[in-house]
């Protein structure tokens, strides 16, 4: 058998997502405390998702059916299990397929007097991601779904680049003590980190800019980390990247017009500043405009002049070159710098 | 949602693709950059902005200036108006070739909006001068035409039900008349449409009386950069004076805060921008100095203007069809 034939005859390697919920599936509020506070008592059809979301998720899962790919879809989120019916019942209510969901369990943080854990995510959910991938299949791949309200990026890199074996052991337990993770947890996340399985890893971090942070300040994260300002953009990406087909791209931009508001300038600018940003390359922009103009979901455009086609072919090729890079060991140090609220220890420290 | 084509100056005007910015998160007006993409994108990235309501268009030539390509985009109906901040005669020369002027006007005209005095409470705080530079000499018509321009404007912009229009002259004695300014006093005293409160003099450009002032170009241009530099030459005055004497540089200091103030509200830096009339889009330009405010003030009168449909209103007040 060639190579060529081995190579499509091959199962593809199984798809693992993981969503955080609050501001990346639910558009929470809790930036005071009576939103707080009503938050907790939600119901569940009280619950409001993210534009496009749950439309992406049962995306994926068709395309990956459609394919023959196998796929699992986790959530893990930092609220109490107390709310969690709520959220089960919003996520039935969306249709929205799943395979698990994980909760933080903060009454126990609290009977301990570990108030300090109360706020602190990255060491919580790292340890479930990795829980997650002592059970997940052989050479699994994974994408990485947040936002940009606290530590995702953060959690994220660190979890991509302990499975891509580009943060030591002995490193990790360094960046995990400087973000102020609980001494006596550290310990349990770097024997998990070093136990999980080689092979598989995180493609892609997908940050909704929930805060609308400027995506430059998360380019410390590297090029695996995408920062994108709606679903339709991460609907792009997931495109050119072949986990969706542009039909299902247009229907996540159908549910955007026709639930959300949105307009086709609308849409053409977002599609737009992808290229700009040089997220997607305009190839793979013509790729799933195509499909959006059949579904009268994008207006026309006029054919560009050549210089504009020139520019767009070299843009092509930057875009391209970019991607295909080898993923490289992020600088902590710099992250810290930048975003020092993460690096809660050593603030804290600074103080005492 | 009206979408304003922004002139970045090919994305040199770093001010207005940060007033693009502002204006994408916190309005619901569209806008539409045009200039280099890649030096719009450098300074985008910096920023907080919305990718759904902010578009960015490169010129399609490398010969084409953003002004003419925003003006194009205007005319294929991708953009509902323009705002730049380019200088007025470079702005008319471009909307002359792109846009169309609305039926029966003869020329355009160039409007500067400017503070005045209020007389009542809830008068409009802002005045309307045109002709300010569209063009240097003109007829009786066009006066009455500027009027009937301005008077739409102010309708449907300020809202005002019947704004009161005056014609500069050097006062209201028929002897200091030439042809043209009785012709015109004449035939807008006459005009059913328009409330015509008679001719003002100079010192009445910043009282309250008229809501529309009409003029020829050159004297309107000489008006505006009047009160434009007034202040600056108060200033410069005042300094003068407290560099002789020790007690004015103490009085200096004391008035300050006042100066200060004055000076904004005299600066047309510091206003959103004025209109040209009598094409069939909403064309706003800027000053050249104008800031961060002001383009985002430009910004929303530009989507004020469309919204109200001000091309439509002045062809109707023209006795044209009404355009949609």
């Amino acid at each position: 058998m060639t190579r060529v034939l081995r190579f499509r005859l091959a199962r593809p390697a199984p798809l693992l997502c993981r969503w955080d919920l609050d501001k990346t599936y639910l558009r929470s509020e809790f930036d005071t405390l009576r939103q707080l506070w009503r938050t907790a008592w939600e119901r569940g059809e009280d619950k409001v998702a993210v534009p496009g979301v749950p439309e992406l998720v049962k995306a994926l899962k068709t395309a990956a059916d459609r394919h023959g790919r196998t796929i699992a879809t986790y959530f893990v989120s930092a609220s109490p299990p107390q709310i969690g019916k709520a959220i089960r019942d919003k996520l039935a209510l969306d249709r929205v397929p799943y395979d698990g969901i994980t909760f933080k369990n903060q009454l126990e943080h609290l009977k301990r007097g570990k108030f300090r854990n109360l706020r602190e995510h990255v060491g919580f959910k790292l340890g479930e991601l990795l829980r997650g991938r002592r059970l997940a299949p052989p050479g699994a791949h994974e994408l990485l779904f947040g936002d940009d309200w606290e530590s995702d990026p953060l959690t994220y890199s660190l979890y991509a680049d302990v499975l891509a074996g580009l943060l030591p052991v002995a490193a990790l337990g360094v960046a995990l003590r400087r973000i102020g993770v609980d001494p006596l947890v550290v310990p349990e996340l770097t024997t998990l980190a070093a136990e999980v399985r080689a092979g598989g890893g995180v493609e892609r971090i997908l940050i909704n800019l929930a805060r609308r942070t400027p995506p430059i300040a998360l380019r410390v994260f590297g090029p695996r980390l995408v920062p994108t300002f709606n679903y339709f953009q991460t609907a792009l990406v997931l495109a050119a990247m072949g986990h969706l087909d542009p039909v299902d791209v247009a229907t996540i931009a159908d549910a955007l017009v026709t639930r959300h508001g949105y307009t086709s300038r609308r849409l053409g600018y977002s599609l737009d500043d992808l290229v700009r940003r040089g997220v997607l390359t305009p190839h793979a922009a013509r790729v799933a405009s195509g499909a959006l103009r059949r579904a009268r979901l994008l207006g026309e455009v006029r054919p560009s002049p050549p210089v504009a086609r020139l520019r767009e072919w070299a843009h092509d090729v930057r875009t391209r070159r970019r991607a295909v890079l080898p993923p490289a060991a992020l600088d902590y140090g710099t992250i810290f710098e930048t975003f020092p609220n993460l690096a809660r220890a050593r603030a804290a420290e600074g103080k005492s | 949602m009206p979408t304003i084509a922004l002139d970045s100056l090919g994305g040199a005007n770093l001010e207005m693709v940060r007033a693009a910015a502002r204006i994408s998160i916190a309005t619901s007006i569209e806008c539409l950059l045009v200039g280099d993409e890649g030096r719009i994108q450098a300074v985008l990235d910096e920023l907080e902005y919305n990718p759904e309501q902010l578009g960015v268009r490169p010129c399609a030539l490398a010969t084409e200036s953003a002004l003419a390509a925003g003006l194009r985009a205007v005319a294929t109906g991708e953009a509902d108006a323009m705002v730049s901040a380019s200088s007025a005669q470079d702005c008319l020369t471009a909307c002359s070739r792109a846009l169309a002027l609305l039926p029966g006007v003869r020329r355009p005209a160039l409007a500067a909006v400017y503070p005045r005095q209020t007389e009542y409470p809830g008068q409009d705080r802002l005045a309307l001068l045109l002709d300010v530079g569209a063009s240097v000499r003109c007829g009786a018509p066009e006066l009455v035409q500027y009027a009937l321009m301005g008077a739409a404007y102010a309708r449907r912009v300020s809202k005002i039900a019947a704004p009161r229009v005056g014609l500069l002259g050097m006062g209201r004695d028929a002897a200091r008349h030439d042809e043209v300014l009785a012709a015109a006093n004449a035939a807008l005293a006459a005009h059913p449409g328009l409330t015509y409160v008679g001719e003002v003099e100079g010192h009445e450009l910043v009282r309250g009386r008229v809501d529309v002032i009409v003029c020829e170009g050159l004297v309107g241009g000489v008006a505006a950069g009047l009160i434009d530099g007034l202040t600056s030459a108060l200033v410069d005055v005042a300094r003068a004076a407290g560099e002789q004497r020790l007690v004015w540089r103490v009085g200096m200091r004391l008035f300050a805060e006042g100066i200060e103030r004055l000076q904004a509200l005299t600066d047309f830096a510091h206003y959103g921008g004025a209109p040209i009339l009598g094409f069939d889009h909403v064309f706003i330009t800027c000053h050249a100095r104008a800031d961060g405010a002001a383009l985002d003030n430009a910004i929303k009168l530009a989507a004020k203007a469309v919204r109200a449909g001000v091309p439509a209103g002045i062809a109707a007040a023209l006795g044209g069809p009404a355009q949609p």
